[in-house]
């Protein structure tokens, strides 16, 4: 019994972390309405990002949030200003462009390829750090510190994004933006800067889960793809745009991971998780938290 | 000589290059080359019928390709039924799952389509690599399945030579090309076309764009299953990571998008370009420049969708009217 418990918290823990890896492809669909197909390779550019901060450095894995998030950033806003956005202008009048899933999956194959050339397919570790290893004892439960730092992160930026959006006036106007574009633009809004913005922030939260992965995770060019399908399913579980929904499909995912394999050989769990997936797209394609008119 | 005349010469000419070309490629390596070329604009020309024409995104195709190779496979280990006959029970299989697929999934918007199909592979996928024993089948879970090449000949689809290999797929990239160009001419190519342009009013008008886009994604299922059971009598050897694939089905996607979707020489054209490209560069920089076909891949596809979206068959059909339309010089008699 006590090791259905520990396998919950751990579950729900590495789950909020899949939930925070998810956040910006929720946050980047909400505003766009395009499904960010490189959104794995963001990840992995923010690994290798905070792996070289820390390694280069020495600091704790979290001070290279200081770094790692401008970075992510203004990645992610040049990316959308210089290959999204003529797309978006050259299809104007398309509500969801599949123009750009596909140069979205452009994206994808170089960074990886790219990542690949320059610093070969080996697995990296960071190896000796504060928090490697770390447990936490609660009675006779072993409870992962990493995870739990993550878990704490992933809450925090929630909320942060969450307090973004509803208090500040750039907030208001990206809302304003993935509510109704013309409307929007209709009020003075420019809504490619939005565009740009919305997508900063997304490749921002995907570096910052970057930098919770990094104590436990290894990192290596194809790592992206792992987070990319599991971040696919997160956000439909969850709902599209909703970032209630990315930090509760996340969990969700986690648990099937966790305490799945006290029932069967885990690899089958990989199988519920896509069957389930299949199951929510059939019978609720907006997901538990997502808005109707969003599909 | 009017454009009609040079247009069907042309054709011929194409052709009759085709079907002559192993007398000429006698290495073995360059013809492997080839049957993988045709076998990438077969798959793609299958995808097109749905990806193209309906104009929604399939990024799944692998998984019919599964379906097709293990089918047949499966029935000719174990029961030694030809595979020329598993070829059209691994099709119908194929076809029922791509209507199981497409029947919830095609009323909905773009992505949520193009994630359906990648979930539907990567889950067939990881089931496959499960599995040893389905029933009494063997599918053999992650070790795949080894075709041993006991007898040659044509009723078991296998051959000493890659010549017959390259027959086969010349041929049956030539019938799917043809069933296509009819497709395109028929109602229900006028139907997926107007429900891919302007789904909304294409239903204003009565058209029933969800089963028109389900009738695409069965023929196109089942075509592509077919060449599923030419890869692994090809190779003689399968696996789920090699045949359901993901890089295989964005490859497919990718040739057809960067050779032009919706269009009959788009597929062809596009695996003309880039099955070279990924040949050569694991040929040449396989091992110093890991990946470099992946990364022009990319490349070449951002830049085709910024600067020429509907591909590259547009320009260059083009470039060919504007050769055989130019005006006759008048010293040549005509």
């Amino acid at each position: 019994m006590l090791y259905v418990l520990e396998d919950t918290i751990n579950g729900i823990l590495m789950g909020s972390i899949y939930g925070l890896t998810a956040m910006g492809l929720t946050i980047i669909f909400g505003v766009l309405k395009v499904i960010n197909f490189a959104h794995g390779s963001l990840l992995m550019v923010g690994m290798y990002v905070s792996y070289w901060a820390i390694r280069l450095t020495g600091v704790h894995p979290y001070v290279a949030l200081i770094l790692v998030i401008p970075i992510m950033f203004i990645f992610g806003y040049s990316l959308q200003k210089i290959i999204i956005r003529p797309i978006f202008i050259a299809e104007k009048n398309v509500r969801e462009p599949v123009t750009v899933i596909i140069v979205t999956t452009g994206i994808w194959y170089i960074l990886d390829n790219l990542t690949l050339l320059l610093f070969g397919p080996q697995y990296r570790s960071l190896g000796n750090n504060p928090l490697q290893g770390k447990m936490l004892e609660l009675g006779e439960m072993f409870i992962s510190m990493p995870k739990l730092y993550g878990f704490v992160t992933a809450l925090v930026t929630a909320a942060a994004v969450h307090w973004f959006m509803h208090k500040t006036v750039m907030g208001r106007a990206i809302r304003a933006t993935s509510m109704d574009r013309e409307a929007a633009s209709l009020m003075g809004i420019d809504q490619y800067k939005i565009y740009n913005v919305a997508f900063g922030i997304g490749a921002a939260t995907t570096g910052i889960a970057a930098v919770t992965l990094i104590p436990f995770y290894n990192v290596f060019p194809t790592v992206g793809v792992l987070f990319d399908i599991k971040g696919f399913i997160i956000v439909v579980l969850g709902g599209l745009g909703s970032i209630t929904g990315a930090l509760v499909g996340g969990v969700i995912i986690g648990l099937i991971e966790s305490v799945g394999p006290q029932f069967m050989t885990a690899t089958w769990t990989e199988a519920i998780v896509y069957g389930l997936f299949l199951v929510v797209l059939f019978v609720k394609p907006s997901g538990l938290f997502g808005q109707k008119h969003d599909w | 000589m009017n454009s009609q005349h040079i247009n069907k010469i042309a054709l011929l000419g194409v052709l009759a290059l085709a079907f002559a070309l192993p007398l000429v490629v006698r290495s073995a390596t360059y013809l492997h080359i080839l049957v993988l070329l045709f076998f990438y604009a077969y798959l793609t020309t299958s995808w097109n019928i749905v990806g193209g024409f309906a104009g929604v995104l399939p990024l799944g195709h692998a998984a019919f390709v599964g379906i097709g190779a293990y089918t047949s496979t499966v029935l000719s280990l174990q029961y030694g039924i030809s595979p020329w006959i598993g070829m059209v029970v691994g099709g119908v299989l194929a076809m029922i799952a791509g209507i199981i697929i497409g029947l919830p999934t095609l009323k909905m918007r773009g992505a949520y389509f193009a994630l359906a199909t990648i979930a539907f592979a990567e889950g067939l996928r990881v089931m496959v690599e499960n599995i040893d024993y389905l029933g009494p089948l063997k599918i053999n879970g992650p070790r795949g399945l080894q075709i041993p090449p006991l007898e040659t000949g044509f009723s078991h689809f296998m051959f000493a030579t890659k010549e017959p290999y390259y027959y086969i797929i010349l041929i049956m990239l030539l019938l799917v090309m043809l069933l296509t160009y009819m497709v395109s001419r028929s109602k229900l190519g006028y139907y997926l076309v107007a429900g891919g342009e302007e789904p909304e009013a294409a239903m204003a008008l009565g058209v029933n764009v969800a089963r028109a886009r389900l009738i695409a994604m069965a023929v196109s299922s089942f075509l592509t299953a077919l060449a599923g059971t030419f890869y692994a009598q090809f190779s003689l050897y399968i696996h789920p990571k090699s045949i359901i694939s993901l890089d295989m089905s964005f490859e497919i996607a990718f040739i057809a998008l960067i050779g032009g979707r919706g269009s009959i020489v788009g597929p062809i054209l596009g695996a003309l370009l880039l099955r070279p490209v990924s040949d050569f560069c694991r040929i040449y920089f396989g091992d110093s420049l890991p990946g470099l076909h992946l990364i022009i891949f990319g490349l070449v596809l951002i830049l085709v969708m910024l600067y020429q979206p509907r591909g590259l068959q547009e320009p260059i059909s083009r470039l060919y009217q504007r050769i055989i339309n130019r005006p006759q010089p008048a010293t040549s008699g005509s």
